[in-house]
């Protein structure tokens, strides 16, 4: 309980000094609204050319999108301290003084940033889910909406786990590992489209290595009446523990990979 | 009481390094400490000082707990830093000089309260703290300024109140003076002098400050490339590199410099000589007959080495 109210103070503190820079703040806000834009106009040009992918009709498609932007940028904006500024505490030396704090490690990395500019990036999201779900005609359920948000929260434990891998090399070499984006970003650009349009090799990937099939596109397709390669509709509340098995994981390695860190300059 | 013990620290660090040519990287070890021991009592100001590179930062990342060492036994209260890093930082209040520990873009005060809640302070007691802390560092004009609006004097300051706020058992102060004006340097000391005294607080500073030590550590630690070199009191290291004496002369009208023997060192700038020399070869009484065969004196002042330059050499002597 202490630890979630240090969290939500440092958060007030955090958005208090974002917005000592207001001009700043609202140019970089609406940046995130141009960035994720873009991304939904993909979605409409494909939508628009080709009309739908494979079974998936435009509905479908909006959904995936909108569940997949919500639950990646509600990451970045509570998780920012793992998502995007562990390298630079790294690198500065900043996370000595967090050490030398009587609280987990983890925790004050958490409680070190918030990233409030994504809110525009979630507004999208959330406007994709209610066009999608209206094009699909979702019959709407008490269990339907509760598969929607355990997806989003534990698909949130997925990404934060997906960047404790980059963390984790970060404390080994001080520099960020380029190639961990490539599930991370990589991940969300792929996985915001059904994962049975791709190759086995990518399904492979985003089933087993990062998980986001299990978290997002079966309890998706559960809501949307289609369910992914014909499961039984209880799986869509089980297989997002996935999200929740490889942060547990991921936490565990990050623990025994702070023995090894060896700080910089003096 | 005893406080700290140390019993033959080790760490080493491997550095890649880039080859001249290649691209495969060299890995060399690099020993920060080598077998380091020592003791500190309770409420004792210690200073430890050492070249660029000897080794003092990390020593304090090991006894702060930020890092594990290689080998060794660290004994804190009771406490081994690196394995009970949460029980054991409570106890403990660290400063570096050069990193803030502060939010930057908040008013300090806003930071003290989040300490607070980190380091979960009851509240009367963090009212009493801060009350007190505020008064002796004089922060009570700036407490609703943003960190990054104060100059770097005021800013050292409110480190060391964020620092002090738990009533830590041990302060580790790593360059506290470093670009503080001499105003702020002499309030600091005094700050830190009165929170030794009234809270018997074990204070252990690196600086290369010579003066930060001479006002304020009984003893000293020299390290030199991660061994210890030296340990104990500040004027009896000093007297063994103590040998020479600065005399500077100004003649009337400009007379011409009388020999000297070689082992004098003599600069001139526009009226004034400089004069360095060791009394051992040469009494000081021999040198000023000497000097006032040459004619009229009008100015003559001798003064001791300058505590870097002792300190220099004393690196030198030691080949740091």
């Amino acid at each position: 309980m202490d630890t979630i109210k240090l969290y939500f103070r440092s958060m007030g503190m955090l958005l208090k000094s974002q917005l000592q820079y207001p001009a700043s703040f609202f140019m970089q806000t609406l940046a995130q609204l141009v960035m994720e834009g873009g991304e939904m106009l993909a979605v409409i040009l494909i939508v628009d050319r080709f009309g739908q992918l494979g079974h998936w009709m435009p509905g479908d498609l909006f959904f995936f999108f909108g569940m997949m932007s919500v639950t990646f940028y509600m990451t970045e904006i509570f998780g920012r301290g793992v998502t995007g500024n562990f390298p630079s505490l790294v690198r500065t030396g900043q996370l000595d003084t967090l050490l030398l704090r009587p609280r987990g490690v983890l925790t004050q990395v958490l409680c070190s940033a918030i990233d409030p500019r994504r809110i525009t990036c979630i507004a999208v999201g959330v406007t994709a889910l209610i066009i999608g779900s209206n094009m699909s005609q979702v019959q709407w359920t008490v269990l339907k909406a509760l598969a929607l948000a355990e997806s989003i929260l534990l698909g949130m434990l997925l990404v934060l786990g997906l960047f404790l891998i980059e963390a984790v090399f970060c404390i080994h070499s001080v520099k960020s590992v380029e190639l961990v984006n490539a599930i991370t970003y990589g991940g969300r650009s792929a996985c915001q489209y059904p994962i049975d349009i791709f190759p086995r090799p990518l399904r492979v990937l985003f089933t087993v290595i990062a998980p986001f099939a299990l978290t997002l596109h079966v309890p998706a397709a559960y809501i949307l009446s289609k369910p992914l390669y014909g499961w039984p509709d209880w799986t869509a509340f089980v297989t997002p523990l996935a999200g929740a098995v490889l942060f547990g994981i991921m936490y565990l390695v990050f623990q025994k990979a702070m023995q090894f860190y060896r700080s910089t300059g003096s | 009481m005893r406080y700290i013990t140390v019993e033959g620290l080790d760490k080493q660090f491997i550095v890649r390094k880039k080859r001249e040519k290649g691209v495969l990287r060299e890995k060399s070890v690099i020993h920060a400490l080598q077998d380091v021991s020592f003791a500190v009592e309770q409420g004792e100001l210690v200073g430890y000082i050492g070249p660029n590179g000897a080794g003092k930062s990390t020593t304090v990342k090991i006894l702060s707990g930020i890092l594990t060492p290689d080998g060794g036994m660290v004994d804190i209260g009771g406490r081994v830093p690196w394995k009970e890093r949460k029980e054991h930082v409570r106890h403990i209040g660290v400063v570096f000089g050069q990193r803030s520990q502060l939010w930057w873009d908040v008013p300090i005060l806003d930071s003290y309260s989040l300490l607070k809640d980190i380091y979960r302070v009851p509240e009367n007691e963090y009212q009493r703290r801060l009350t007190q802390l505020t008064d002796a560092l004089q922060l009570g004009d700036f407490l609703r300024t943003p960190l990054r609006l104060l100059s770097l004097g005021q800013r050292m300051r409110a480190e060391l109140c964020g620092s002090l706020l738990h009533g830590p058992e041990l302060l580790f102060l790593d360059e506290p003076t470093i670009g503080l004006d001499a105003v702020s340097k002499l309030a600091l000391r005094d700050f830190l002098k009165e929170e030794n005294a009234r809270n018997g607080t074990t204070i252990l500073l690196t600086t290369h400050d010579m003066e930060d030590i001479a006002a304020l550590c009984p003893r000293v630690m020299v390290l030199g490339h991660g061994k210890k070199l030296y340990d104990g009191a500040l004027p009896e290291l000093l007297s063994r590199y103590d040998t020479q004496r600065i005399l500077t002369v100004r003649y009337e009208d400009g007379a011409a410099l009388p020999e000297l023997p070689d082992s004098c060192a003599v600069t001139r700038e526009a009226e004034e000589i400089k004069i360095i020399y060791a009394p051992d070869t040469m009494p000081t009484a021999h040198l000023i007959s000497l000097l006032q065969s040459a004619g009229t004196i009008r100015e003559l002042t001798a003064q001791p080495q300058n505590i870097d330059h002792l300190i220099a050499a004393m690196y030198r002597e030691m080949d740091l």
